[in-house]
């Protein structure tokens, strides 16, 4: 870990409503400034939980975590303005242009005018969206869907970006081209970035650290490689399925 | 302010792109109207001028039945057939020709009814100046046979007995007068010339309880209908308004929406915002087909009254209240079927119970006190004042306070029930 830690998680507990299990199970572990930190683990394991408790979208049964010092129960709004949060569903407005959508997202991070306006054609360019950045999302494909629920998540250039599972569906260039845009983002910004994945080989070679989570709590966190000798294996995947087992999941 | 104007913007963005549902959110609450009002007025009209089909049997001939006929022929509610009993001998003729339809009421006037009734008055007479008479003359009694289409309009029939009880009682007296007049006559020895006069010694004049000292105007369906379909079909934005709420909160966009700054109803706000302008719109050309486009097909002229302030205010509350009715709808369920099959009926039992479709005094006393719960009848009873009854701000404020108040209910419901739908996860 380098740098200062940002983001503080103390026995964060989630219990949902008439279920018999906590989804998250007293996590405690802390995130530097500028960090790209993985969280994988099995279906079920309690990654999106995780996720919806930083982003304030649920709260905690217990425990707290710490953003900038900040509290995140009791100071959720504030916390939200420096989060960006580009969720695993596609979250945009299909009937709108994604230029329209993108714009949308920025008017409620309180951007506005010829700034905001700059911001949206920028990042429409450097995602390629030249030509149909004015078409109606619904007539994207799921790849420039993508990629317009990516930007919507940047635009506001946040502080901490949460990234649920942000590459699924996305063809081999467009992947490639989203993670050069993060590693990039990570690098100029210092923009701690949070990540869910199922891609083994993506986290290995995106993520500064990585947790691996299943029923609600960290089973191992690590660099990758300081991972991959520790529990004595050739790739994450094979790490990935020692830890959790070969079971299928739902 | 940055997330009304934003949602505001997005929502109006929604909106534009979806041309056919703008078109049909502005076009049908004009054409409810419109059909309704024309609907109402042609009933009113047909009941008043072209008249139900009335059949007159009248096989008495004399002055009873000659008076019935006359009066009936006048009688504008009634296009009148008479028989002399040619045709329809007996009631059971007369019965066969109504269930066939072509009448909706028949009158059976017997023969002799003028001489039993003369009798009778004579029994009367009697009862008052001679025991021995009265035994003798009292026997029977004039039976006028009412035989009505069981299908026919109630406040039809009640308006074409009444008339003929109106003439019954006229001859009864007529009869009873002339009788007298010649007994006293008799007993003070002097001759009557010609008979009873028949001037009328009441005459009535029709004044409507204005508040303002307007007198020549005279309320008519178009000044009911236009504000009471108006209203109906304003309070019809729950559904898209419910229903778009529902999509964005199950569709994954609100998952986004809810990760931005800003509460539910802050996140809301723009849609709210949106759907209040297309109501007061609504009103609006709502309004303008009653003063221009109804004349145009003969219908009178809308009167809005003098008072376009309160109008306006009492508007912008309608408007405020249908939203937040829409934002509650959209809150309170999961699908936006639910919200459709729940909101649209909700409308239709809280206008039927605010007298958009029958007026409230003719309801049961225990539905007029429910009555009054219905915000629909709230500002049915503003628009009413302000319209019809020449009501300013003060005849009003009392409905507007009743449905600003039921705005913020419904606001503040739907914020704790949504709060406690997230937070039961």
């Amino acid at each position: 870990m380098e740098g200062k830690a940002c983001i503080k998680v103390r026995e964060l507990s989630k219990q949902y409503k008439g279920s018999n299990y906590l989804a998250v199970n007293k996590l405690s572990f802390e995130i530097s400034e500028g960090e790209i930190f993985g969280l994988l683990g099995p279906n079920g394991a309690g990654k999106s939980t995780f996720l919806s408790m930083l982003s304030g979208l649920i709260k905690p049964t217990s425990g707290e975590v710490e953003i900038f010092d900040h509290k995140l129960t009791t100071d959720t709004e504030p916390l939200k303005k420096i989060i960006g949060v580009v969720p695993q569903d596609i979250a945009l407005y299909p009937t709108l242009t994604g230029r329209d959508n993108l714009l949308f997202i920025g008017r409620m991070y309180g951007l506005d005018g010829k700034e905001l306006k700059d911001r949206v054609d920028n990042y429409l360019t450097r995602f390629g969206f030249d030509k149909n950045s004015k078409n109606a999302v619904k007539t994207y494909s799921g790849g420039m869907k993508r990629r317009i629920n990516l930007i919507g998540g940047v635009l506001h250039n946040p502080k901490i970006l949460l990234l649920d599972e942000p590459t699924v569906g996305m063809d081999v260039q467009t992947r490639a081209s989203t993670m050069e845009f993060l590693n990039e983002i990570n690098e100029t910004t210092r923009m701690t970035i949070i990540y869910t994945s199922h891609d083994m080989e993506q986290a290995n070679t995106f993520c500064d650290r990585i947790g691996i989570i299943d029923r609600g709590q960290i089973l191992k966190m690590g660099t990758p490689d300081g991972l991959l000798a520790s529990e004595d294996c050739k790739d994450l995947e094979a790490l990935f399925l020692k830890l959790t087992g070969r079971k299928i999941r739902d | 302010m940055y997330r009304l104007k934003a949602t505001f913007i997005k929502e109006y963005k929604l909106l534009s792109v979806d041309k056919t549902g703008i078109t049909i959110l502005f076009i049908m609450p004009v054409f409810l109207v419109f059909v309704m009002t024309l609907i109402q007025q042609q009933a009113y009209k047909s009941m008043s001028q072209s008249g139900v089909p009335v059949l007159l049997v009248n096989r008495d001939r004399d002055s009873l039945g000659t008076a019935v006929e006359r009066g009936f022929s006048n009688f504008p509610v009634a296009q009148l057939t008479v028989d002399h009993g040619e045709r329809f001998p007996n009631e059971d003729a007369i019965k066969k020709e109504i269930i066939k339809g072509k009448y909706t009421v028949a009158l059976y006037i017997p023969a002799n009814a003028t001489k039993i009734l003369e009798q009778n008055v004579e029994g009367i007479m009697g009862k008052m100046f001679n025991k021995d008479l009265a035994v003798a003359a009292t026997s029977s009694k004039v039976e006028i046979g009412i035989i009505i289409d069981p299908t026919a309009n109630k406040s039809m029939v009640i308006a074409v007995s009444g008339r003929l009880k109106q003439y019954l009682a006229d001859v009864k007296t007529n009869v009873l007068f002339n009788i007298m007049g010649n007994k006293i006559a008799g007993m003070m020895h002097v001759e009557i010339k010609g008979g009873m006069p028949q001037e009328d010694i009441f005459s009535y004049k029709e004044n409507y309880a204005f508040r303002d000292n307007r007198s020549s105007y005279q309320p008519d369906a178009v000044q009911h209908n236009i504000p009471a379909w108006a209203i109906f079909s304003i309070f019809f934005i729950v559904l898209p308004l419910g229903g778009g709420i529902i999509n964005e909160r199950s569709e994954g966009l609100f998952i986004r929406m809810r990760t931005l700054p800003g509460s539910y109803l802050s996140l809301l706000s723009g849609k709210l915002l949106a759907y209040f302008f297309i109501a007061l719109i609504q009103f609006m050309l709502v309004i303008l087909l009653g003063v221009y486009l109804l004349p145009l097909v003969g219908l009178p002229v809308l009167n809005i009254g003098p008072h376009l302030l309160p109008l306006i205010l009492l508007t912008v509350v309608l408007a405020m209240a249908a939203v937040g009715y829409g934002l509650f709808i959209g809150t309170l369920f999961d699908t936006p079927q639910q919200s459709a099959v729940f909101g649209g009926i909700s409308v239709l039992i809280m206008s039927a119970l605010g007298g958009i479709w029958v007026p409230m005094n003719i309801m049961p006393e225990v539905m007029q006190k429910i009555s009054s719960c219905s915000p629909l009848n709230w500002a049915l009873r503003g628009y009413y004042e302000l319209f019809i009854k020449g009501g300013d701000w003060q005849a009003i404020q009392g409905e507007v306070i009743k449905l600003l108040v039921f705005f913020f209910v419904c606001l503040a419901v739907s914020y704790r029930l949504f709060k406690h739908k997230t937070s039961s996860n």
